[in-house]
């Protein structure tokens, strides 16, 4: 067990502390860029570099532990025979300003990648990680976290938690390697107030109400456990669903991959893993053309049953985070909220 | 278990010709990092110069290592230069992957093995391991009946270990769907040779073939009254990983590499399965 340890960071300390951190490990952030889009990426400056805690990153942390593409290996076939290699270490990062979503989802991730044995990769850089979060005090348009349990706070799984209290941030450490950080800038921290935490609360109970959309998600689980969906529900969504793969692209519990080798030359190549869509046609195709899944009629259904009926059912809780960015991607209007309101209205 | 995708390196021992398409490659391994042993039932990651992985099921029983056979049709771009590939070459491996059949409840079983073209792969594992174990009064099956059936005469596979099993007893009854001059054996679909007299109340049947294959072959079978918890069948998905993260191999909210391939009629039953037709 950790000590728990709750301390103030006055706003002009800021960046004084990210510079320090930044000195240690490779720093993420939200940063502005010369688009004007607000997206998690390495601060390299920190003086120049806008970062922006006002706007959700439009990207969430999977590509950093599960990038769109990494190398998992590499080989050789030579006269010494077939060969394979580990790649590179990961570096040592520290997250900062991450969304509460984006964290439970870094949870989800954990767990997907455990089992039966830890990915090798994956484990490489998440045991090199800090996360600091970022509670949200202003829910965004498309977010819904609170009808998933993924925010507005968290109470668990963030190495820091901040906590923007007008002039200051409340800081909370969940964690051994947060804990640490506390221990190690205290200097840069006050002590917490008995009115620091009354306003705290009060921003929650704020936060909690100000979400635009009422999904209910919880509902559609249950539901999910006693009845079939109507075949017209999934025929409607894969009528419009044009195969783009945005959804699972933004989504940060979206983890599946396929894994190809590619050839350097005649006797080198890297193994290579890249994000993958169970909502394309080729996701599940076999040699002759064999398909299981009929895209039709079906190519929505795996990727809504595995976050609201399997995922309940194997963790008692749906892997949909309530970010909202699917919301945001799909031109088409079939995200996950349209078939939570199709189904949980449909009567039969 | 490999936790990454670095697989161990075999060596090709031998090469058995099956037929035109099929053949199968002896395999030892030479760099393992821990002790190699599986289940019949269980599939490898093969991995093949600069053509990735496919998932193969190990066909051969797991006495004979540290020697272990996988039995491959020439389908795709991995398999065609799996096929060009000369005793003495290096491959990859990963594995071994999914559950395998439930030996332990097979003694004292009459087993029946239903195979079509490669489903005899993982079920050859089976068989020969039923004949390793028969001097052992305690985990014995009773009884031996395989029917097999291919397209055609010249695509009739595993003629070798066929023999050796009629040789040892094992009822072997093959099929195939247009004969020739030179076929002497029966001619029609598999589910042709599922005759009554074939079946006890003590029956296991495994099946393993095309889905066509499998759903005909559980149709029959259970019209002869065989009980759900006493047929078998490994199925075949898309797979990348083989260890339950890359979620190719979805079926119904399980994963076809852990949770099967190996699978008995009762768990399909409450599934969503394409072999089953609904
Ligand atoms: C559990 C299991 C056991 C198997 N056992 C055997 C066996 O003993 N002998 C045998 O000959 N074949 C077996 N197969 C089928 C074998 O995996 C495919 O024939 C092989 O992957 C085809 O690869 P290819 O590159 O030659 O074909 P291509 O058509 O060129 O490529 C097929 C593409 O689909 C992907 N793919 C992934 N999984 C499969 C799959 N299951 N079937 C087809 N393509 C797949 C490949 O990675 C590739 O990208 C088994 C499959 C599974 C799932
Ligand atoms: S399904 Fe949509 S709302 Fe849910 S976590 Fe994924 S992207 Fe976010
Ligand atoms: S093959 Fe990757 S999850 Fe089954």
């Amino acid at each position: 067990m950790i000590d728990l340890q709750e301390m103030i960071l006055e706003k002009d300390r800021l960046i004084p502390l990210l510079r320090k951190l930044k000195k240690e490990s490779r720093l993420i952030a939200p940063v502005t860029n010369k688009h004007g889009d607000t997206l998690l990426s390495e601060i390299n400056n920190i003086d120049r570099d806008t970062i922006d805690l006002d706007r959700q990153p439009q990207n969430s942390l999977k590509s950093f532990f599960l990038p769109q593409q990494e190398i998992l290996a590499h080989y050789s076939v030579d006269t010494t025979g077939y060969n394979f290699t580990a790649p590179e270490a990961a570096k040592e990062t520290i997250y900062f300003g991450v969304r509460s979503c984006d964290l439970t989802a870094l949870l989800y991730m954990d767990l997907i990648f455990s089992k039966p044995a830890k990915d090798a990769s994956y484990y490489d850089r998440r045991n090199r990680s800090v996360i600091i979060t970022l509670g949200c005090n202003d829910p965004f348009a498309n977010c819904f976290c609170e009808a998933t349990n993924s925010g507005p706070y968290l109470d668990y799984g963030y190495d820091l938690q901040f906590i923007d209290l007008g002039s200051s941030y409340y800081v909370a450490a969940g964690r051994r390697k947060g804990a640490d950080l506390l221990n190690k800038w205290d200097y840069f921290f006050r002590t917490v107030e008995e009115e620091d935490q009354k306003i705290r609360y009060q921003l929650f109970l704020e936060a909690r109400g100000r979400f635009n959309r009422n999904i209910q998600v919880s509902h559609a689980c249950h539901k999910l456990q006693e009845e079939e969906v109507a075949e017209t529900i999934w025929e409607k969504l894969a009528g419009r669903c044009y195969d783009c793969g945005g959804c699972a692209y933004v989504c940060p519990t979206c983890t599946c991959f396929s894994v190809d080798d590619m050839a350097i030359d005649d006797s080198h190549g890297t193994r290579i893993r890249s994000w993958d869509a169970c909502t394309s046609s080729g996701f599940t195709r076999m040699a002759g053309n064999h398909n299981p899944t009929d895209r039709t009629r079906h190519a929505l259904k795996q990727r809504f049953l595995h976050k609201l009926k399997y995922d309940y059912q194997k963790h008692g809780k749906a892997s949909c985070t309530g970010c909202g960015r699917c919301v945001d991607i799909c031109f088409g209007g079939v995200d996950i909220t349209t078939f939570i309101e199709m189904f949980t209205r449909d009567a039969s | 278990m490999n936790t990454n995708f670095i697989p161990a390196t075999a060596v090709i021992r031998e090469i058995i010709r099956e037929n035109d398409t099929i053949s199968t490659f002896r395999l030892e391994l030479i760099n393992k990092r821990v002790p190699f042993s599986f289940r019949s039932g269980q599939f490898c990651m093969l991995s093949v110069p600069h053509c990735g992985e496919a998932a193969i099921s190990i066909s051969s029983a797991p006495n004979a290592l540290p020697l272990f056979d996988l039995s491959i049709r020439n389908a795709g771009e991995l398999t065609n230069a799996m096929h060009q590939m000369k005793a003495g070459e290096q491959v990859g491996i990963r594995g071994p992957f999914g559950t395998p059949f439930p030996m332990a409840d097979f003694a004292n079983s009459d087993m029946l093995f239903v195979a079509g073209g490669i489903g005899l792969a993982p079920l050859k594992s089976v068989i020969d391991h039923c004949l390793f174990q028969s001097g052992l009064e305690a985990d014995a099956v009773a009884n031996i009946t395989l029917l097999y059936g291919s397209r055609s005469p010249s695509e009739v596979a595993f003629t070798t270990a066929i023999s050796s099993w009629k040789e040892q007893g094992i009822d072997c009854r093959l099929t195939v769907d247009a004969g020739d001059d030179s076929w002497h054996a029966n001619v029609g679909l598999v589910t042709e040779l599922l005759q009554k007299e074939l079946i006890t109340k003590n029956t296991k049947s495994l099946i393993c073939g095309p889905p066509v294959m499998i759903r005909f072959v559980i149709a029959r079978l259970t019209e002869m009254g065989c009980a759900s918890h006493d047929i078998f069948t490994t199925l075949e998905r898309h797979m990348k990983c083989g260890m339950g993260t890359c979620g190719h191999c979805h079926l119904d909210g399980k994963l076809v590499c852990v949770d099967g391939p190996v699978f008995s009629l009762e768990q399909l039953q409450t599934m969503d399965v394409m072999e089953l037709g609904t």
